[in-house]
């Protein structure tokens, strides 16, 4: 044990190994401070969590505009239009290209949606889906937005006292969502409908170009999410499916933007393709990803490693030989 | 490092009577002699180390001449100065004699001869020292001089030329199409409610300079004409608005938008924008709203600016005058 205190590079040794291991088990602990975040302003009422906060909006701000027929969700040159005859009414049931197509939920869905709704939905939203002050009005929101919030589990919420409704493991399975978004789409009728897109023939590095100018910004370049502003976050991209990448791209849900005309659908899949494929199964070229969570983690280890070896290797010029 | 075995050179007896004689050092004293156990070995790595000090020096002065990438410069760099310093490190703990050494108090002054003794027997001795590592001095003195001289390249290019008015405007002018990155004009059905996109003037979207100044949000937050706050009362038709992207505080590129909370935010320092007041800092340390660029709708229903921004874009400068 003398022997050991006498070694002059045990004392720096044991000093980088105690920080090292105090900083793993920071990251460790702090793995679910996103998901704290979500709490931080919760009883400010910032409005995100608050559908009549009385915050003037000039007319037509925020009110949706879904009702304008799809072409500009992936429907203007839409190569694809499948009718079918409901009620003696011609009505379209499908539409899109090779790239994505988005369907609506067979009509034989409405009746058992409307049975969920009023089950898990209709206590915030209304019975006619009409909203109320805690929850939005969700007729003419299309069935894609339905099927997204209620495949995420991000609905039904279990509070309302939240700031965002975060991803969960969904109460309703898949087709419990899609018969929820038929009833909900059958009150009005609307685009976007539910994409399913074709990833075979996606460009993988196209779908990363377009991910760094539009996606990036908030959801970081490596899709781990980050913290927005009051509270609210972008969530992490590794758990999403290609089906809910879609329909969070045509829709924006919650505080995210729509991509509507900006994006059409070979690049909406593109996008797709390399969230599905690179963000979810990265390469990490330089050896370590370090978590993906960007200056903290690496500039902890660029310390440790760095300043520790530096430190070391004065030892070694100072000591005698 | 004094040595004082080297003192006193022989038959120098008047001085030499007043105090006990102190051997004269050999080379071969077991002092003096290297650290390692294999000088000639430990030589032939510190020259190897000088030498790849010398060729990293050269790698980087010519990467720095072809422009390439950061990443290869640095590692040339660095990996030049390592090289070097670990030489010069071991050159010294290895090479070196190492003491202890030892030095018996006796009068400070010496007489002129022995002074003169001194000096015969430093150039004699030193110099015979030295010059056993002429090649690894000359290595050492290459390796260094390059380094002084390649380290001039970065003061030489920053010294022009002058910035111009590049600060003062940008390339958005009375009528400029707005086209996406990809040089697709903005339609004014492209975007609905709560969509974003990052707009150019037409001819500039994929440019460095585009990329740099003229880069813009251009936000949908309505389908009604908005006025953002007096005096803009034609700047966003049926609802589009558009904003410098390049942040007031520190230049970086302010894309997150969050539709609900019509809030803009800078990803580097969280400056917060309030979109529907022109972009006014609501939060963080950006200084200044965003400069909002007046749009109009031509007659095809294609988005332009009715005119330039008006002011400069970006973070403030010395020579900045508007405010």
């Amino acid at each position: 044990m003398t022997r050991l205190l006498k070694n002059r590079f045990a004392l720096p040794a044991a000093l980088l190994v105690a920080v090292g291991i105090g900083g793993l088990l920071s990251f460790a602990t702090g793995a679910g401070a996103q998901g704290g975040q979500a709490n931080i302003s919760s009883g400010g009422g910032v409005g995100a969590g608050n559908f009549n906060s009385g915050v003037a909006l000039p007319p037509g701000v925020g009110s949706p505009n879904y009702l304008g027929g799809p072409k500009n969700s992936g429907g203007a040159n839409s190569s694809i239009r499948v009718y079918a005859k409901v009620d003696g009414r011609r009505v379209l049931v499908a539409y899109g290209d090779k790239d994505i197509i988005y369907k609506a939920p067979p009509a034989s869905f409405i009746a058992a949606g409307e049975a969920l709704f009023a089950q898990n939905c209709a206590s915030c939203h209304g019975a006619q889906a009409e909203g109320s002050a805690i929850a939005p009005n969700l007729v003419g929101v299309g069935p894609a937005t339905v099927d997204f919030w209620v495949s995420t589990g991000r609905m039904p919420a279990t509070t309302t006292n939240t700031v965002q409704a975060e991803r969960k493991p969904p109460r309703l399975d898949a087709t419990q969502a899609l018969e929820v978004a038929a009833w909900v789409n059958s009150l009005s009728p609307a685009v976007p409908y539910v994409p399913y897109p074709n990833l075979k023939g996606a460009n993988v590095a196209d779908g990363a170009d377009l991910f760094a100018l539009n996606c990036a910004a908030c959801h970081t370049i490596t899709g781990l999410g980050n913290a927005l502003a009051y509270g609210t976050f972008a969530p992490s991209l590794h758990v999403a499916t290609a089906r809910e990448v879609a329909e969070a791209i045509r829709t924006g849900p919650a505080n995210m933007p729509r991509f509507t005309g900006n994006l059409n659908d070979a690049q909406v899949r593109d996008i797709v393709a390399y969230v599905t494929d690179y963000i979810q199964h990265p390469t990490n070229i330089g050896g370590a990803g370090l978590g993906g969570v960007g200056p903290v983690a690496e500039g902890f280890v660029a310390l440790l490693v760095g300043v520790g070896g530096l430190a070391l290797v004065s030892y070694w010029i100072g000591d005698r030989a | 490092m004094t040595d004082v075995r080297s003192g006193q050179p022989p038959g120098d007896g008047a001085a030499g009577a007043a105090r006990p004689s102190v051997p004269v050092a050999r080379l071969d004293d077991p002092h003096l002699q290297p650290a390692a156990r294999h000088p000639r070995r430990v030589e032939g790595i510190v020259a190897l180390s000088f030498l790849v000090g010398i060729v990293c020096f050269g790698g980087f002065g010519g990467a720095y001449w072809l422009n390439a990438k950061p990443w290869i410069i640095g590692t040339f760099f660095g990996a030049g100065l390592l090289a070097l310093g670990f030489g010069l490190a071991a050159w010294g703990k290895y090479l070196m004699a190492r003491g202890p050494f030892v030095e018996e108090r006796h009068h400070l002054a010496g007489s002129a001869a022995e002074r003169d003794a001194m000096a015969a027997a430093l150039v004699q001795r030193t110099g015979a020292v030295v010059k056993r590592r002429r090649v690894l001095g000359g290595l050492f003195a290459a390796g260094a001089g390059l380094f002084g001289i390649v380290a001039l390249f970065p003061l030489l290019r920053s010294l022009g030329p002058l910035p111009g008015k590049i600060f003062d405007v940008t390339n958005w002018r009375r009528g400029s199409r707005l086209v996406d990155s990809n040089g697709r004009p903005v339609h004014v059905d492209t975007l609905e409610v709560g969509g974003i996109m990052t707009v150019f003037p037409e001819g500039w979207q994929n440019t460095d300079e585009g990329q740099a100044v003229d880069q813009t949000v251009l936000i949908r937050v309505s389908t009604l004409d908005t006025v953002t706050r007096p005096g803009r009362e034609t700047w966003g038709p049926q609802g589009y608005l558009a904003y410098s992207k390049v942040c007031t505080h520190a230049g970086c590129p302010v894309g997150l938008y969050e539709q609900q909370l019509q809030l803009l935010v800078c990803p580097c320092h969280q400056s917060m924008f309030d979109v529907l007041d022109g972009a006014v800092p609501r939060f963080g340390p950006a200084p200044r709203p965003l400069p909002q660029l007046p749009l109009r709708v031509d007659r095809s229903g294609y988005l332009r600016a009715q005119r330039g921004y008006g002011q400069p874009v970006g973070p403030g400068f010395f020579e900045r005058t508007t405010t």
